[in-house]
């Protein structure tokens, strides 16, 4: 064939392959059929954040399945579409689109991270198409801000609020203290810093990391080695799993050990335990979370995420990932029970915004969903790990901290969480 | 052999045909193929620029990853800090990785086979992560590239992965048609020579050193329009979106095409954006474990790629020509 | 003071894992001429088996050995059905430059894919068989642990055995006169093929060895798609060029050197400048010292 020629034509050949893939005509609704929903989450499965957070689809599975094996929700089993993003936010963008355009996806759950996050929302244009992205994995405080996405809903409580409970403990327990700091050096890091500079708090020495770099052979080292050049009396660790993991087990290797204060993003113990950090080392250092702890099997909530873990999750060990996952599934189930038999994406983002503050729900603190806010969880407890990893709240009840994410002050909270539905099931 | 004469007027002509036949497919096909359509024309620029590089010019590349990070964050600056306008972006990312591009050439241009190699490898393995030096280059989450709505002339169901779709194909045919002419010209001739017989071509008279460079400056420059162009598709810029896997997924496209043969360059394109999507179908149609879905699009490529070192290794097009001439020959030298 | 010692024994230790690394590209190179990209698949592929022979017999003494002969094999199998069949078919055209790197590509994404499908692409993990804490020195603590001794002293054995065989045997004159000469190499009587495949062979152990020493020198974890291994293929390769891809002690010299450098900058820099330093480095030799640092040739071409 004329080399010429070549380009037009075997242009011509691959566009005809397009052709012969055209998609016939829509349905009413992507991802809603008479009996079932289909739901759609990218998520770190494999790569330097994913251990830990590989755990959650399958939670969230295995409570749809429970839902399901119960009569789903308005008659419809509900279907969750699991793609792996590695924490790298154009990965993230791509698996968004393959959900939204090829498996067409109703909704998309719980994404993970602040930077894959706010990705997807720009690339794969959430707010032009009304794609709800329900429950997101991350507390970056934007997210919750009505107006830059308007199809985002937050569930976990903001760095901001976070670092600002994390400064009122400081200020009550080091006052005068040199504190340390390790950090992820983007939005989900920067979001804390914020917080931390609205409670106050400066600190001796701030050790921003570069996502990823904490694989890096010897980084975390030199973060332990500036550590002992400044020698401050409590570090914060505000990274990731992985990171947290390094610091920890470095620090332990080079005998250092100060009071260490673990950010909840990178706090949960079997992960720890999964990246060699065994629970020893996590004795005594303080925890923070908004859900009641998975240790806790008093709760009833944990009860029963237990049993639907033991049932339809077999072999996974129970951590705050499950506790997590099993959230999101709980409040998406609520959202789309809310949103009523004749579904659709419009009708879910306003049964959110109109009912969302009075879902049912394990977190300790009250959800913040109205017309003009997307917030979801508003604050911490404080607690400790005991020798096995266990996070225990301290003084021995859950005493709740509740903020905003501007310069709203640290409050006690008098919320009393309401019952939970029967068995499990919301209503 | 008869040689059809074509000229250049039918050359263009063409082109232009295949652009109206790509605007009637935009209106009929899924938007997913659509939007995969975009990503298949990054490729083919990204593609070509090594085939001039290496096939032409006889320089290897495993860092162009390295310089579609360049273009990519090049558009994305002006269009943040001087709100340029999208075409202006472009022709900013090419100018500002064909500079980059002159600069390692000039390095290039002294070393060959493994050192050039091991040298972009480094470049590809530490530029992106530049960006996490720098705070407006908006470190490990990037910058946002946001070319806009399309304009309401086009209708108010005029897609956005429409517009991208037309954006990239004008784009790509626009470079192709000015690639195509540049080497059929007397570069061309020259790059070929050098690569072949450089002794040869030094004594002929032909500048080898800056004969190289020009080949790595064009060909950065077409490798940044590819970075604007990816950026563009997934309206960020990120170290995360030029990672190694994408210079080898380029030097693989290039190899599958032909590594001198332009023309085939829509078959390492199309190869690389179909492969995923096939592996995907093939894992699930046999209902596969975990593992094999992961892992089976990344066996195909690379599979792939070696079939084609091993059986095709000049690509399917010379291949094809090769055969036909050695026939041809065979059948003339019959012929009394 | 302090902090410059240990950012020193950071540096050596790093750098003598890129150093086995460094040894097995040049020694393919030297006996191939060909540079194989699939060595970090090759490496990673025995490290998995060495995870494997942890998990049957519990001990990482045994893995190490026999990782370091499965990568042997596996290098050897390689060698003899992949690469002499490349060799044969793209010598000519334009493809011949880059035919062999492109195919080593290429097997690299097989051996992944295929390691993916057996293993699975979750972290798996090796527990380092040897404590990770540093010794004292008074008040401070070393960042030298038993584990990082034993690194070490494990990676000046296998260099001083790998030199001793290159450059006082009958075999390792075989290797070098193969590789610069064959032709005549093959009239002097020398089984050429053999050698060569004993030259991966070689190669394909070093680089076990470094895959076990690096997964245990790090935090253990083990996956298809680690970073750690593609920057161990980046560094090991970068230290190689540096070193000037002709000599051994010039692989080991640009590892110790990229391993240093790294180390400092890391410390006192910044983490993300890593990579980027890595780069600068390969680029300042190349243009001050342009055959490397410890080279015998003068010119640079391949």
């Amino acid at each position: 064939m004329n080399r010429r020629k070549l380009i037009p034509a075997s242009a011509v050949i691959a566009a005809a392959s397009m052709l012969l893939s055209a998609a016939p005509a829509q349905a009413a609704e992507p991802g809603v059929t008479a009996t079932s929903i289909k739901l759609g989450i990218t998520i770190p499965m494999t790569g330097i954040a994913s251990p830990g957070y590989n755990k959650i689809p399958g939670a969230m599975k295995a409570y749809f399945d429970y839902v399901n094996a119960n009569g789903g929700v308005n008659g419809r089993k509900i279907n969750l579409v699991v793609k792996d993003d590695q924490y790298i936010p154009t990965l993230a963008v791509a698996k968004a689109n393959e959900l939204i355009l090829k498996d067409k996806v109703f909704a998309l759950v719980g994404t993970l991270g602040t930077a894959s996050n706010k990705a997807i929302a720009r690339s794969a244009q959430l707010s032009n198409r009304g794609i709800p992205a329900l429950f997101v994995n991350t507390g970056f405080s934007g997210f919750a801000d009505k107006k830059a996405y308007p199809t985002t809903f937050s569930l976990l409580p903001s760095y901001q609020m976070e670092a600002k409970v994390i400064g009122k403990y400081l200020d009550e327990n080091f006052k005068g203290q040199k504190v340390g700091l390790i950090y992820q050096d983007d939005d989900f890091g920067l979001d804390a810093l914020n917080g931390f500079k609205q409670a106050k708090i400066d600190f001796a020495v701030k050790i921003p990391y570069a996502s990823g770099s904490q694989a890096v052979a010897g980084v975390a080292g030199t973060w332990i080695t500036k550590l002992q050049a400044a020698k401050p009396d409590v570090v914060v660790l505000f990274g990731v799993s992985s990171a947290t993991a390094a610091a920890l087990g470095n620090a332990f290797a080079y005998k250092y050990s100060p009071k260490w204060i673990l950010g909840s993003v990178g706090g949960d113990a079997v992960t720890l335990a999964a990246n060699k950090v065994p629970p020893a080392l996590l004795a005594g250092a303080k925890g923070f979370s908004f859900a009641p702890a998975p240790s806790d099997s008093s709760d009833e909530y944990i009860k029963m995420f237990m049993d639907v873990n033991s049932t339809y999750n077999k072999g996974v060990a129970f951590d705050n990932n499950i506790v997590a996952g099993m959230t999101s599934a709980f409040l998406t189930v609520q959202a789309l029970k809310a949103a009523g038999p004749k579904l659709t994406r419009k009708g879910l983002i306003a049964a959110i915004e109109k009912s969302g503050a009075s879902f049912a729900n394990p977190s300790l603190t009250p959800f913040a969903y109205s017309a003009t806010s997307h917030v979801g969880a508003t604050g911490y407890w404080i607690g400790t790990y005991d020798a096995t990893g266990a996070l225990k709240p301290d003084g021995g009840k859950y005493t709740v901290y509740t903020t905003d994410s501007g310069t709203g002050a640290v409050v006690t909270s008098t919320y009393k969480r309401p019952a939970m539905p029967a068995k499990g099931l919301p209503n | 052999m008869h040689k059809l004469k074509s000229t250049n007027a039918s050359r263009f002509l063409g082109f232009v045909v295949l652009g109206i036949f790509l605007v009637y497919l935009s209106n009929t096909v899924d938007e997913l193929r659509v939007y995969q359509g975009a990503t298949v024309a990054m490729y083919v620029i990204a593609i070509s620029s090594i085939i001039l590089l290496t096939g032409y010019s006889g320089q290897v590349s495993l860092g162009h990853g390295a310089l579609l990070a360049v273009g990519g964050y090049g558009a994305a600056l002006l269009r943040n800090n001087f709100n340029a306008p999208v075409w202006l972006c472009f022709v900013g990312a090419v100018l500002f990785a064909a500079f980059w591009g002159a600069l390692l050439g000039v390095t290039a241009a002294r070393l060959s086979g493994p050192y050039l190699a091991g040298t972009t490898l480094a470049l590809a393995v530490g530029l992106p992560s530049i960006a996490n030096q720098f705070k407006f280059l908006g470190g490990e989450q990037g910058l946002i590239f946001d070319i806009g709505l399309p304009p309401a002339s086009l209708g108010e169901m005029f897609s956005q992965y429409k517009w991208f779709f037309w954006i990239a194909s004008l784009t790509a045919l626009i470079s192709m048609w000015w690639l195509q002419n540049l080497l059929r010209s007397r570069y061309g001739r020259t790059w070929r020579a050098v690569r072949t017989q450089s002794v040869a071509a030094e004594l002929a008279g032909i500048h080898v050193a800056r004969s190289k460079v020009l080949a790595f400056t064009i060909s950065a420059g077409l490798a940044g329009l590819a970075g604007a162009l990816l950026s563009m598709t997934i309206s960020t810029v990120s170290p995360g979106a030029f990672p190694l896997t994408l210079s080898f997924a380029l030097a693989t496209g290039a190899v599958l095409s032909g590594i001198n043969t332009l023309g085939g360059v829509m078959i390492g394109a199309v190869t690389l954006v179909a492969i995923p999507d096939i592996a995907d179908a093939i894992a699930h149609r046999i209902g596969a474990s975990e593992n094999v879905i992961t892992n089976l699009p990344g066996l195909m490529v690379s599979g792939l790629l070696i079939l084609t070192v091993l059986f095709v290794p000049n690509g399917p097009v010379e291949q094809h020509r090769a055969r036909k001439a050695r026939h041809h020959a065979v059948l003339t030298s019959t012929k009394k | 003071m302090f902090q410059i010692f240990n950012t020193f024994l950071i540096g050596i230790t790093a750098g003598s894992i890129y150093a086995l690394m460094a040894i097995a590209i040049v020694l393919v190179w030297r006996s191939t001429r060909v540079v194989n990209f699939a060595q970090a698949g090759m490496a990673l592929l025995s490290t998995y088996i060495g995870y494997e022979v942890i998990q049957q017999f519990g001990s990482y003494w045994l893995a190490l050995p026999l990782a370091m002969i499965s990568g042997a094999l596996v290098a050897a199998f390689i060698e003899l059905v992949f690469m002499r069949l490349l060799l044969k078919h793209s010598s000519q055209g334009a493809i011949a430059s880059i035919a062999p790197i492109i195919a080593t590509l290429g097997l690299l994404g097989v051996i992944k894919a295929f390691i993916g499908f057996i293993w699975g692409n979750q972290d798996v993990n090796i527990e380092s068989p040897l404590s990770n804490i540093g010794y004292s020195l008074g008040s401070q603590t070393l960042a030298l642990s038993p584990m990082k001794l034993f690194i070490l002293v494990a990676v000046s054995v296998l260099l001083i055995s790998l030199t001793f065989i290159f450059q006082k045997t009958n075999l390792g004159l075989a290797l070098r006169a193969s590789a610069h000469a064959p032709e005549i190499s093959r009239l002097a009587g020398i089984r050429v093929d053999f050698v060569r495949t004993f030259g991966w062979a070689l190669a394909g152990a070093a680089g076990g060895a470094a895959g076990m020493l690096q997964t245990a020198n790090g935090n253990g974890a083990l996956a298809p798609d680690s970073l750690e291994f593609s920057l161990l293929l980046a560094f090991g390769f970068i230290a190689a060029v540096i070193g000037g891809l002709d000599s051994l002690l010039g692989a080991v010299v640009g590892a110790l050197v990229l391993g240093l450098v790294l180390a400092f900058v890391l410390t006192y820099v910044g983490g993300s400048l890593v990579f980027i330093t890595a780069f600068l480095l390969l680029l300042v030799v190349l243009i001050v010292r342009p055959a490397g640092i410890i080279s015998q040739r003068a010119g640079r071409r391949a």
